[in-house]
Order: C-alpha cells, then sequence, then structure tokens
C-alpha cells in the first residue's frame, strides 16, 4: 500500500483520504523524525485506522509514532458513540500501562553518593522482570474488589491517600468495571502480580530535575531545579494482557462471521461496535484492567516511599513523597469534545498516547487547574524524561492527546547487534546514571540508541501547541524487568 | 534434555518481534510454529521428566487457529508454569486441531526467559501454502 503524505506546516502531515478510509490521517511530526515513520509500516497503520466505522475527525499520529500491530503505537482515533466501535486492539494488551511521577524534598547532590546501594534496594523491594509475582496474592474476591476500586482499594488497604487519588487521571478508578465479564484465565494471572514492575520497557527510575522552562507551571507542579523526582512506567501485567486477548478472539469471531461483519485491513483492528453486547462486555473488562493498573502503580510508589525512608534513614516529612500526577496511554474513554462547533461525546482511544487537559479543563484537580495537566513523557534511560503541560491545541487538533514517549527507532534485534561487544551498564554508569536489571538482554534491547530522540519528540508535542514544555528530568538510577 | 533451536525466520519488527516458519504440511507447519515461538520465550536445560498434555483447539480458519493455538502455548506458560518440549498434531482442519504436548514445569533455576511475549497478534497475520510446501508468519507483542 503507497501511502501520500502531504507536508502541512513544520509539525503536521496529512495522509489524504483514499480507498476505504473514512477520514484523512494526521501525523505529527518534523523534518527529522518523519523520515523514520517513512521507513515503518506506521503511515499504513493509520491509514488502516481510518477505516473503521464512526470514526470522527482524523485518524492521528503523535510524534513518537511507530510500527505497532492493528494500530501504530502513538495512535489516537475517536470514535462516534452511535456508529462508532470500540477495538481491544487499539487500546493495546497492556490496558492502562502508564506513567507516574513522584516528588520528593531531596536535592539529587545528597543522594548521588549512595545511589548504588539505592538502586540496589529499589531493586530488592520491587518485583520486577518477566511473570514477576509480589507479596500481594489475592483471593477472588479480593481481585475483583482491585478490578473494580483501582487505586481506592490502595488507599483502603493502607498502600495509598486520598491525596493521591486526586493526582490520579479519572482519580484511579474507571467507571463501569464489571468482574463478572472476565475469564477464569484472567483472574488466575491477575492474583499474585499485583505491586509487580514487569519486564521490557517497564522502569523505575530515580531522577533530578535539570532544566525548568515554565517557573510558573513548575512551581504549580512542586517541581525545582536538582529535585529528585521518581519515575514509574508500569501497567496492568498478565490481568491486562489476558483481558485484551479473550476480548480480541470473541470480538474477532464475531467482527469476522456475526451480522454487519467489517472488511478489516488488518485483522487485529477487529472490533465491535460501542452499542453491541460485544462492545459493553469488552469495556467493562477494559475497565477491570485499567483498575487493576492504577493500583498496581499506586503500591509500587507505596513500595518506593518505604526503601526510600529506610535505605536514606530519613523521616517522611524529609523525604515529603508527593504524587504530581498519574496518567495512563493505552486506553479508550468517553469524553467530551468539540467536533464541528458542537460538543459530543466520543470514545478517544489512546494506544501510546497520553491525555493532555489544557488550563481550565473541569477534570483537572483544583491545584492544576490554571497550568493544565502534567503530562509526563518518559525518554530512554540514558537521555531525559520529560513533563509538560497539557495545552488548548491539544482539544482542538488531537482529542486532548499528546505523546508518551520517545518510541522506538530500532527492533529489539537491531539494539541486541548494536550492543555487542558493549558494556551498556558500564557506559551508563560513565554517565553517572546506575542500572539494575533482571536480564542483561533488557539492558542491551532498551539501550539509549534503541529510541528516538525525546527532545524531538516533545519539541513537536511543544511547537504544535498540545502540551507545553515544563521541566527536563535526568536519569540517575534505574530498575528495570 | 535441552530446547533445540527450531527453524525459523526471525522479523524485524520496530515494536515488536515476528517470525517466520515453514512446514511440509499444516500439521508440521503448527508444531514448528509452537516450538518457534517457545524457543524465542525459553531457553536451557532441565533433567525434568515431561508430562503429557493435550489440547484441543477450534479456529474460524487457518490464519485464527494459529493465533489461538499459539496463545493457549503461551497461556500454559504464563499461567500455568508449563514449557512445551516437544509437540504431535493429530489432528488438524481450519476450525480445530488436536494436540499432544510434552511438557515441564518452569524452573527459573535451570531454564531463562528470552523474551517476554504478551500476546500472539493477528497483525499480518498468515498461514499460507507456498509451492510445496506451508509457510506462517506471526508477530507477537512484547
Amino acid at each position: 500500500m503507497d501511502i501520500k503524505l502531504e507536508k502541512i506546516d513544520n509539525y503536521r502531515w496529512l495522509i489524504p483520504k483514499t480507498g476505504g478510509m473514512r477520514v484523512d490521517g494526521l501525523i505529527f511530526s518534523n523534518a527529522e523524525l518523519i523520515k523514520a515513520v517513512k521507513g515503518d509500516q506506521s503511515l499504513i497503520q493509520v491509514a488502516n485506522v481510518a477505516h473503521l466505522p464512526g470514526i470522527v475527525g482524523h485518524s492521528l499520529g503523535m510524534p513518537d509514532i511507530h510500527w505497532g500491530y492493528g494500530f501504530p503505537i502513538g495512535g489516537v482515533a475517536a470514535f462516534d458513540l452511535d456508529e462508532g466501535i470500540i477495538s481491544p486492539g487499539g487500546v493495546g494488551y497492556d490496558i492502562n500501562c502508564g506513567c507516574r511521577l513522584m516528588t520528593t524534598l531531596l536535592r539529587a547532590t545528597d543522594i548521588i553518593p549512595v545511589m548504588k546501594d539505592l538502586v540496589s534496594s529499589l531493586f530488592k523491594n520491587i518485583p520486577s522482570g518477566v511473570g514477576s509475582t509480589g507479596t500481594i496474592h489475592l483471593s477472588k474476591g479480593d481481585e475483583e474488589k482491585v478490578a473494580v476500586q483501582g487505586a481506592a482499594w490502595a488507599v483502603k488497604n493502607g498502600l495509598a491517600s486520598d491525596i493521591d487519588l486526586e493526582m490520579t487521571e479519572d482519580h484511579g478508578t474507571m467507571e463501569g468495571a464489571d468482574p463478572s465479564v472476565l475469564s477464569e484465565r484472567a483472574i488466575k494471572r491477575g492474583k499474585d502480580q499485583l505491586g509487580t514492575l514487569g519486564s521490557g520497557n517497564h522502569f523505575l527510575e530515580i531522577e533530578a530535575v535539570d532544566k525548568i522552562y515554565d517557573q510558573e507551571k513548575a512551581k504549580a507542579y512542586n517541581l525545582f531545579e536538582g529535585q529528585v523526582t521518581i519515575f514509574i512506567h508500569s501497567g496492568s501485567r498478565g490481568f491486562g494482557y489476558q483481558i485484551c486477548d479473550d476480548f480480541l478472539k470473541e470480538i474477532s469471531k464475531s467482527a469476522l462471521s456475526g451480522k454487519g461483519s467489517l472488511e478489516l485491513p488488518d485483522r487485529q483492528l477487529a472490533c465491535a461496535p460501542l452499542k453491541s453486547d460485544h462492545g459493553k462486555r469488552y469495556l467493562a473488562a477494559m475497565a477491570c484492567a485499567a483498575n487493576y493498573a492504577w493500583a498496581n502503580r499506586q503500591i509500587l510508589m507505596h513500595w518506593t516511599f518505604e526503601t526510600l525512608i529506610k535505605s536514606l534513614s530519613i523521616s517522611r516529612k524529609d523525604l515529603g513523597m508527593k504524587l504530581l500526577y498519574d496518567v495512563c496511554h493505552n486506553i479508550a474513554k468517553k469524553e467530551i469534545h468539540t467536533v464541528e462547533g458542537k460538543q459530543v461525546e466520543l470514545y478517544v482511544h489512546r494506544k501510546g498516547a497520553t491525555r493532555a487537559l489544557p488550563p481550565g479543563h473541569k477534570l483537572l484537580p483544583e491545584i492544576y487547574r490554571n497550568v493544565g495537566q502534567p503530562v509526563l513523557i518518559p525518554g530512554d534511560m540514558g537521555t531525559h524524561s520529560y513533563v509538560l503541560a497539557g495545552a488548548q491545541g491539544a482539544m482542538l487538533h488531537s482529542f486532548g492527546s499528546s505523546c508518551h514517549g520517545a518510541g522506538r527507532l530500532l527492533s529489539r534485534t537491531q539494539a541486541t547487534k548494536k550492543a555487542k561487544g558493549r558494556s551498556i551498564h558500564r557506559e551508563l554508569e560513565d554517565k553517572g546514571i546506575f542500572v539494575q536489571s533482571r536480564s542483561k538482554r533488557t539492558i542491551k534491547e532498551e539501550m539509549p540508541e534503541a529510541y528516538k530522540d525525546v527532545s524531538q519528540v516533545v519539541d513537536v508535542v511543544h511547537g504544535a501547541g498540545l502540551a507545553y514544555k515544563v521541566a527536563r528530568l535526568k536519569p540517575l538510577g534505574v530498575i528495570k524487568g | 534434555m535441552e530446547l533445540d533451536k527450531p527453524d525459523f525466520i526471525l522479523l524485524d519488527h520496530t515494536g515488536d518481534l515476528g517470525i517466520i516458519v515453514h512446514g511440509t504440511d499444516p500439521k508440521d507447519l503448527f508444531e514448528e510454529a509452537a516450538k518457534s515461538m517457545t524457543y524465542i520465550m525459553v531457553r536451557g536445560k532441565t533433567d525434568e521428566k515431561a508430562k503429557s498434555v493435550k489440547l484441543s483447539v477450534p479456529g474460524h480458519d487457518m490464519d485464527d487457529l494459529m493465533v489461538r493455538w499459539l496463545g493457549e502455548i503461551l497461556y500454559l506458560f504464563e499461567g500455568e508454569k508449563k514449557v512445551i518440549t516437544d509437540v504431535e498434531i493429530d489432528v488438524i482442519s481450519p476450525f480445530r486441531l488436536d494436540a499432544r504436548l510434552k511438557t515441564i514445569y518452569f524452573d527459573p533455576n535451570l531454564l531463562e526467559i528470552i523474551n517476554d511475549i504478551k500476546a500472539v497478534t493477528y497483525h499480518q497475520i498468515e498461514v499460507t501454502k507456498k509451492g510445496d510446501r506451508w509457510e506462517s508468519r506471526i508477530i507477537f507483542d512484547l
């Protein structure tokens, strides 16, 4: 499939509607990043998503877009509630994979001398790695409570405070969760994985704020130069993967043989009408996984808090750890947006994309109402992560969405080849970054060169007015699965 | 026993991982696909005596059957901690597959997890006859 790409301005490229596409595609990028995008299959995937029934506006690609399966990673698409669909593949297997950033009162200079020990302690106390299990073993009843209550379950069990919920997208609980639609397999896989980091690109990072771009917003976010912050990237673990897999198979069968079956350009785009029984059942199951993920990241934050207090022998007050914000980047949500001058309810799929609400939005916590939603963008483990603030441009052009990370540039095989004969650990230590991981292979696959330049990605987001840069964070210590 | 390397081609996918496998007939192809996925996930040596497991997998067509079949092997590992060491398919049609598997319990001290496969995807899934042999292209979510 040959994809025609028209440059609109320095930050936007259009894929004009052709064939079965119902809307145009729109990619946020720049002259450099778009070269890599042209080299993989993500543009075809943007065009494929544009074929889906009830799609509204554009099929969107964020600046970190890369080849996924079905939807591209970094894809956003909004659907009409009456005519539109819900696609499990458009949410992804790791439902509510997301990021959480905590601020502290510590200064980087205070902890750099003990960084190696601190990383070791975090690595010991925070279960990570493939199929990792933690110290929480849920009964079926308790797992169902997690699936319905989300982060609020952690509050009830002494692992969080009410203020944490306020600093979490949707207060850490998605409505409509119904555990009765879940398979026994999903329940089994979720039983022992709450409070675990996972593997691959999931991580926990100790960082220092090394640059402030906007003092006013940084102050509202409680960020200052030299400050220690902690970044967590994790999701719904095997519980979410199983839910996606179960419903993809169920919906795939119905999409192929059921009444009103669709001609799909990619079977991974299998979807169900939002109004259908399949669609409603998936949304109820997806909400369970979203809630599990919020509880998971909340508990990871609690283990981190306990580890820092103990390892650094400091008081809770001196540590001063606060949740800045928690955002999801693999999700579908019912939201209100303006389309052709009218306020309408839409289902927005964000597959590797972060919500970015502008100042004044009613869903923001009171303390961020005047500055916009914190948008957390992790980079690779060798460069920087960023905090941005949601802007009006996101509501105008991207259904309130922004990018979710740097985006992969090299496949895992390419990265492993590039790392051959090198010690990535040593290279990172030379830059003052201590990394501990369960698998040496992960470090090679996740090496900094495997990712796009995150600074270019956030510059596009900033330049296109989707979100504005507030602060840059430099990694000091990393734990990975 | 040691998990031997099956004959497959690794596909370069930016975000995830894919393979192309071949077989003399559908039965051989599906057996090779199961062994290849296992090899991508786990490697190592163990003396544990393998236990037998029977699987019946329904499908809508050959492509769907491949995704569901490998999905079952993946669940055996992720949900039951069982690693397959041998596989024999007794019956196969586009709508059903019956297989007998040999499995061992996953011991992290003896076996190493190489790739954390989250799922077997439908993305670009293909089971086709090319000339005198069968071929399948499968993409996994990592």
